[in-house]
């Protein structure tokens, strides 16, 4: 039979089951690895990554700071700066569309052509427009996640059913107020399920970007430490990388169940 | 007709309706007073939405008028533009809205109306007071027809019943001039069809009971039904809409729409008394002849003897 329900506490075994057998994969083609050449630095050993760490949580002779402080802060800054800006963006835009149709059949088209343009790809564009400063970066995820974003929006006002747009108006709303106050509130589950899609690709856009011309910021460094076969720093900040999307997606799912507690049950 | 007579809640005058070439409504002439629970019947398709949505002001009629008494405007009848807080709609499906509790799903009509979002946004220790105040009205509204333990409930964790029964709370607790009804309980089980109509006729004994003090009665009602039994057993006026009638007499060669073919009164219950089908029989036949039969076509004025019956 297929999709059998298993119990709780196995489930919960499998999971870690499958961590320990990453791990201990990790470990023996490590072990492996060292035993053929001692001064490998591509499969590190897990003292050579604690070695990695230590050296990215120690302040640097050169620079004479953290470097995972000041990556840290440049690549978060860019990143939440850009997603606001793309979320704000869309909210503004995709509610307009789906609110007013001229504005719908002016900007449909070139909506829907601009998002099949791969940000990075633009990059020079906005290299141009706004300088090589944390505004192109924030430029770009926001160019990178305002399309996808708005197109959900307005997929979502145009879902609102009409009947319960002329009950609001004959309880006394103004066409503002089932804007606001009623259109929006539907559709804000949507949006937080559609910047939740878009976390993976705007931190793809970001990282290329960072690693393309940045001097600084998580991109820079991998692709710095990554020429220097450093390893042992490269995956750590790798692994950071992949818990913060992870937090990142936690968290909007939180603030989907706080804001919106009908959303998860009416779609059921 | 042209003096607005403080006693009429909504008139209809010479209201003609179609989508493209195709029409679907025909000169309607429509006086309701107010107090009245007036049922709209027809076959399907003959336009009984249509008029409704005229009359919500979402789909303008193309030609005629639909006028609604306003006491603002010193107690006359007032051209319907658009859709306003003075008639509230209930509908079959899509009653109520998703995020938000039955309680302030009932309350929301009291905030939209009386504040605005300037208010809310910059006087808001003034609003969260009235907010309360609001929801304190609507939780008693809600306990009054049993669904006070429902409050915190969202729509979809309601039953149909219960659904409509917020939905129409949701209207009542605005006092519109006129709450339409569109086949409010034509998704329900019969049990819950049936309580929900006798709540129907406790707010009609309502009516009869302000008439008797002499106040004016809170309640006008139009429900349109698809079910001859529901419009003769919760209305004290059953309209019948139909395009079959005979408008060759009138010099057309093709139907020019459905138009009102039946408008008489219908006895009036009282919510303890049973629901004895008998009763319906003879009134439900002479409708289904005059509305619902494609091969009796008749005199559109044949069945239609409501303000003789009833004048004064």
């Amino acid at each position: 039979m297929i999709r059998r329900p298993i119990k709780q506490t196995t489930t919960l075994l499998l999971g870690l089951a499958s961590v320990a057998v990453l791990l201990l994969a990790y470990t023996w083609l490590s072990h492996r690895q060292h035993q053929e050449n001692p001064d490998d630095t591509t499969i590190p050993t897990w003292s050579q990554l604690a070695d990695g760490v230590q050296k990215a949580c120690s302040v640097d002779k050169r620079e004479g700071q953290r470097w995972i402080v000041v990556d840290a802060k440049a690549t978060a800054s860019r990143f939440f700066l850009g997603l606001g800006a793309g979320v704000a963006g869309a909210i503004v835009l995709g509610m307009l569309m789906g609110c007013f149709t001229p504005i719908e059949a002016f900007c449909y088209p070139p909506l829907s052509l601009l998002a099949k343009v791969p940000p990075t790809a633009a990059m020079a564009v906005f290299f141009v427009l706004v300088g090589t400063e944390l505004n192109m970066y924030v430029a770009m995820i926001a160019f990178g996640v305002l399309p996808t974003l708005a197109l959900t929006v307005f997929l979502g006002v145009k879902e609102f059913p009409e009947e319960l747009q002329y009950k609001a108006y004959t309880l006394g709303a103004t066409s503002t107020e089932v804007i606001a106050s009623i259109i929006f509130r539907q559709v804000l589950p949507r949006l937080l399920d559609g910047a939740r899609l878009m976390i993976g690709p705007a931190l793809v856009y970001l990282i290329a970007a960072e690693m393309l011309v940045g001097d600084v910021g998580f991109g820079y460094r991998i692709r710095l430490q990554s020429k220097l076969l450093n390893m042992g720093v490269v995956y750590p900040y790798l692994a950071l990388l992949a818990a913060f999307g992870f937090g990142m997606d936690y968290a909007l799912r939180w603030l989907q169940r706080k804001w919106c507690p009908w959303f998860e049950k009416a779609q059921g | 007709m042209t003096a607005a007579s403080p006693e009429l809640s909504l008139e209809c005058r010479a209201v003609h309706h179609g989508f493209g070439r195709k029409p679907v409504l025909f000169d309607i002439n429509l006086r309701l007073r107010r107090g009245q629970f007036l049922g709209l019947v027809g076959p399907s398709g003959c336009g009984k939405s249509t008029l409704l949505r005229g009359i919500v002001g979402t789909h303008l009629p193309r030609q005629g008028q639909i006028l609604i008494h306003s006491a603002a405007s010193g107690n006359t009848l007032v051209p319907v533009v658009g859709p306003g807080r003075d008639r509230g709609i209930v509908y079959q499906h899509y009653s109520l809205f998703p995020f938000l509790t039955a309680q302030e799903n009932v309350a929301i009509g009291l905030m939209l109306d009386q504040t605005s979002i300037p208010f809310r946004l910059f006087a808001w220790p003034k609003w969260r007071k009235l907010r309360k105040e609001h929801l304190t009205l609507a939780g008693e509204f809600l306990e009054k027809v049993r669904l006070g333990d429902a409050l915190h409930l969202y729509p979809h964790e309601l039953s149909g019943g219960m659904k409509q029964r917020v939905a129409i709370a949701q209207a009542l607790i605005m006092k519109p001039e006129i709450i339409l009804l569109d086949e409010p309980f034509g998704a329900l089980d019969e049990g819950t069809r049936e309580d929900l109509q006798k709540w129907m006729l406790t707010l009609y004994q309502d009516n009869t009971r302000a008439r008797a003090r002499g106040e004016s009665p809170p309640y006008t009602l139009i429900i349109v039904t698809h079910e001859l039994t529901e419009a003769i057993y919760v209305g004290d006026r059953m309209v019948g809409l139909s395009q079959h009638w005979d408008w060759r007499k009138e010099g057309y060669d093709a139907c020019p729409g459905a138009t009102v073919v039946y408008d008489k009164p219908c006895p009036v219950f009282e919510p303890q008394d049973a629901k004895d089908y008998q009763t319906f029989a003879v009134q439900r036949e002479e409708v289904r002849r005059a509305a619902f039969d494609s091969k009796v076509l008749m005199d559109r004025n044949e069945f239609v003897t409501y303000w003789k019956e009833t004048p004064g």
